[in-house]
């Protein structure tokens, strides 16, 4: 078997992509008989002016991605707080890690409606909830990042007579620092996950009510316009993410 | 010791290998042999030696049927060689390959099964190999619990147990220590005196290649082609005091004058390559 | 060593017992909070009341229902992707960062279309938690798979090894950690977007429940509901980790 190039298998997979949309169309467009199914065409032809041509829309989009970036940078500054914390000392890291990775463990959902309650149907609450997705894959990074600094390097900066603390400052802290930006990614999905979750949960206002609004008028076109427009800021963000993670890996080998 | 002298059917007939690799990308490619031709009889220890990149490695791989050469032919025990051929030739690699999640004496009984024996002799087989490389107490141990070079005797052990006419070795003590390098030779070569097998060793170590061939076939830089052969017309087994005897160091020095034009031309080499790079 | 661990569960024990404590405290001096933190006496008697009458159960019944024909067909499509997909390396190359990128968005976000498809019953909560809970498992399948060191393959083959014997022998083994690695993550995954799931939209289920519960204020309900789900949580994660400690020490 012989491997493809780069670039063949770039086109192997937009010829995927596009066979995938070309079917999808034909069927909506000439199998389907229900209304509830949508065709790219259709698809396309609401986006604008119907679903991101109005203004309340564009407003709650971006409303939402003020919410995703408070709540991705409370995210990355408590939970680093956080896991330096818990990971300074032994005995805190042994007590506190578990119950950490139980709590990440627990399904988030359920405590939606309780954060709701008690934050209000602002923005308030889509932050919290966001936040208390994002913080948890940071608290665990930091404590790794704490832990994992290789023991030759600590040596060698002993050797040449670092202090303590210039230990900390110069090998552990950046150390730390580093392994918390390869989990940004992560973070940031969590964080979006959070934020979207209790965004579409809240139907008063937000992205909420118009996918409540398109649901129930059965408007399955302008619904998908608007998932899938979601859904590629995400890709794109998640993309800027792993340009900074790359720019700061530099080194790595 | 020499085995059947026996010029007109030798054990290995290596007919005009060629070998070019064929990349991802039209600047990938790569011609790693060009043109090989070799004769090995039965009993004989022949050692093929080289800088990093001569082939030398590839050229084993495809006696032993695990590549597919893309000109010429190689023919053993009188077959030729269209793939794997574990009930005639055993090979063993430099990294070890005992299989992790099994226990040694498991490994030994798969490297059985996998050749077709799969009766209750395994066990007897499989621990008489492991003494005669010392190793029987291990044999319930699982592969992560021992050293480099215990897994590698185990590995040897393992390509005895087969019971095949012909031994293929890729550097397997490359990734060893000095020392351990030097007793696991010693015990190779007494090995080969009891049973006579046929050993075909690659290795880019020039005391390893005098220490155990009985001819050493030095190979170019790529693309690899046979550049001289030299005997060593001494006896097998070998102690470690043929390691101090004139002729080894003659042999030796000899070797390096042979090899140090190649090496300087792959290091040039590489150096043009990272070059245009930029 | 022992006196360490001792340390160790004291802390932790007597956080949890400061928290309760503190609940306590803060619901018994002062009314203020009373609506949105119910004394934890009340929680108890809700989760009690839920227990015996049944309502725990017929939801939970639902619940659980959904998360196992879910993780199901998880396991099935996505093992089966997984191992085609690592068939030839080519295929691995197209197809799995277009997994991993898919799986990078929160899917959560497809969830109102489900339901405008399968209606807002079950089905809508399965079909979306199979397809979350998908894509760790194909992603950590075809790790599995292509991260069977070629060496341990060459040297089988080079022993006589038949394609079966290399399946069964090398490469299954090889594959089980990191694939199974994959099928705890698509299982919690599972289990988080049904909850969800039944949150955003439900007729019936432990999450509609939740949600229920929040809308009608009757708050103690609520935490007692939270309640359960975090105790089912903490024991499912338990023995997830009490498992994984296991496998690894063989």
């Amino acid at each position: 078997m012989t491997e493809m190039s780069n670039t063949q298998i770039r086109l192997v997979r937009l010829a995927l992509i596009v066979g995938l949309i070309a079917i999808w169309e034909f069927y909506a467009r000439f199998i389907s008989t229900s209304s509830l199914i949508a065709g790219p065409s259709d698809v396309a032809m609401a986006w604008w002016p119907k679903v991101m041509g109005e203004p309340r829309v564009r407003a709650a989009v971006g409303i939402t991605l003020i919410e995703l970036a408070v709540a991705f940078a409370m995210s990355v500054v408590f939970g680093m707080l956080i896991g330096i914390l818990i990971g300074l000392t032994n005995i805190g890291r042994r007590s506190m890690y578990p119950i950490v990775l139980l709590l990440y463990g627990i399904p988030q959902a359920i405590i939606l409606p309780l954060f709701v309650l008690v934050f209000g149907l602002g923005p308030a609450s889509k932050i919290a909830f966001g936040f208390s997705h994002g913080i948890f894959p940071v608290i665990v990074n930091t404590i790794a990042g704490m832990r994992n600094v290789s023991p030759h390097l600590l040596a060698g900066s002993a050797a040449m007579g670092a202090s303590g603390a210039q230990q900390v400052r110069y090998v552990i802290f950046p150390h730390m620092v580093t392994t918390v930006f390869a989990g940004l990614r992560l973070a940031m999905t969590l964080t979006l996950l959070g934020v979207i979750l209790a965004e579409i949960f809240v139907s008063q206002g937000g992205i909420g009510f118009f996918t409540l609004l398109y649901s129930e008028t059965f408007n399955p076109s302008a619904l998908m316009a608007l998932v899938l427009t979601l859904a590629l800021m995400a890709i794109a963000l998640n993309e800027l993410v792993r340009l900074v993670e790359a720019r700061f890996s530099r080194w790595k080998d | 010791m020499e085995g059947a002298v026996d010029a007109a059917s030798p054990m290995i007939a290596i007919d005009h290998v060629s070998m070019t690799f064929v990349g991802r990308e039209a600047s990938q490619t790569v011609v790693a042999l060009d043109d090989v031709s070799l004769k090995i009889r039965q009993g004989e220890f022949v050692c093929l030696l080289g800088p990093s990149g001569c082939g030398k490695s590839t050229l084993l791989a495809i006696i032993g049927g695990m590549l597919k050469a893309t000109a010429g032919s190689v023919i053993v025990g009188g077959t030729a060689v269209n793939g794997p051929r574990p009930n005639d030739m055993a090979y063993v690699f430099q990294e070890s390959t005992l299989l992790p999640w099994y226990t040694v004496l498991d490994n030994f009984r798969l490297a059985l099964k996998f050749q077709g024996i799969d009766d209750a002799s395994w066990r007897d087989r499989a621990m008489h190999a492991l003494s005669a490389v010392d190793m029987t107490q291990f044999a319930n141990h699982y592969p992560k619990q021992l050293s480099g070079g215990m897994k590698q005797r185990i590995n040897l052990a393992r390509g005895l147990c087969v019971g095949t006419n012909v031994l293929l070795l890729d550097e397997p003590f490359a990734a060893l220590d000095e020392q351990t390098r030097m007793v696991l030779g010693e015990d190779l070569s007494m090995l080969l005196a009891r049973t006579g097998k046929t050993i075909v060793f690659v290795t880019h170590s020039l005391a390893e290649a005098v220490f155990l061939a009985d001819r050493i076939v030095v190979m170019t830089a790529r693309p690899g082609k046979i550049k001289a052969e030299i005997n060593v017309p001494h006896p097998h087994p070998r102690s470690p005091d043929f390691m101090l005897a004139p002729e080894f160091g003659e042999i030796r020095n000899e070797l390096y004058a042979i090899l140090r034009d190649e090496i300087r031309a792959t290091v040039a080499r590489m150096r043009e390559a990272r070059d245009a790079a930029g | 060593m022992r006196r360490e661990q001792l340390l160790i569960r004291s802390i932790q024990f007597g956080l949890v017992a400061i928290l309760f404590g503190a609940w306590w405290f803060v619901t018994h001096s002062s009314q203020k909070l009373m609506l949105l933190l119910p004394r934890p006496e009340l929680v108890w008697r809700e989760m009690q009341l839920l227990w015996s009458s049944g309502r725990l159960w017929s939801a939970a019944t639902i619940t659980v229902t959904e998360i196992v024909k879910a993780y199901v067909i998880a396991v099935v499509a996505g093992i089966l992707v997984g191992f085609l997909v690592t068939r030839s390396r080519n295929l691995v190359r197209i197809f799995e960062p277009m997994l991993a990128g898919m799986f990078a968005i929160p899917l959560t976000l497809f969830f109102p279309l489900f339901v405008v498809f399968f209606g807002i019953g079950p089905d809508s909560k399965v079909a979306y938690a199979a397809t979350y809970s998908f894509f760790p498992i194909a992603l950590n399948t075809i790790a599995g798979f292509s991260s069977v060191d070629e060496l341990y393959l060459r040297a089988v083959r080079s022993m006589g090894a038949s394609s079966v014997q290399q399946f069964r022998y090398v490469y299954l083994p090889g594959a089980l950690p990191v694939t199974l690695t994959g099928l705890r993550i698509g299982f919690f995954i599972c289990i988080a977007s049904v909850l969800g799931g039944e949150t955003l939209a439900a007729a019936a289920g432990v999450g509609k429940s939740i949600a229920l519960s929040a809308e009608l204020m009757e708050t103690a309900r609520l935490y007692a509901w939270i309640a359960f789900v975090v105790l089912a949580s903490v024991m499912l994660n338990l023995l997830a980790l009490a498992a994984e400690t296991r496998s690894e020490r063989e």
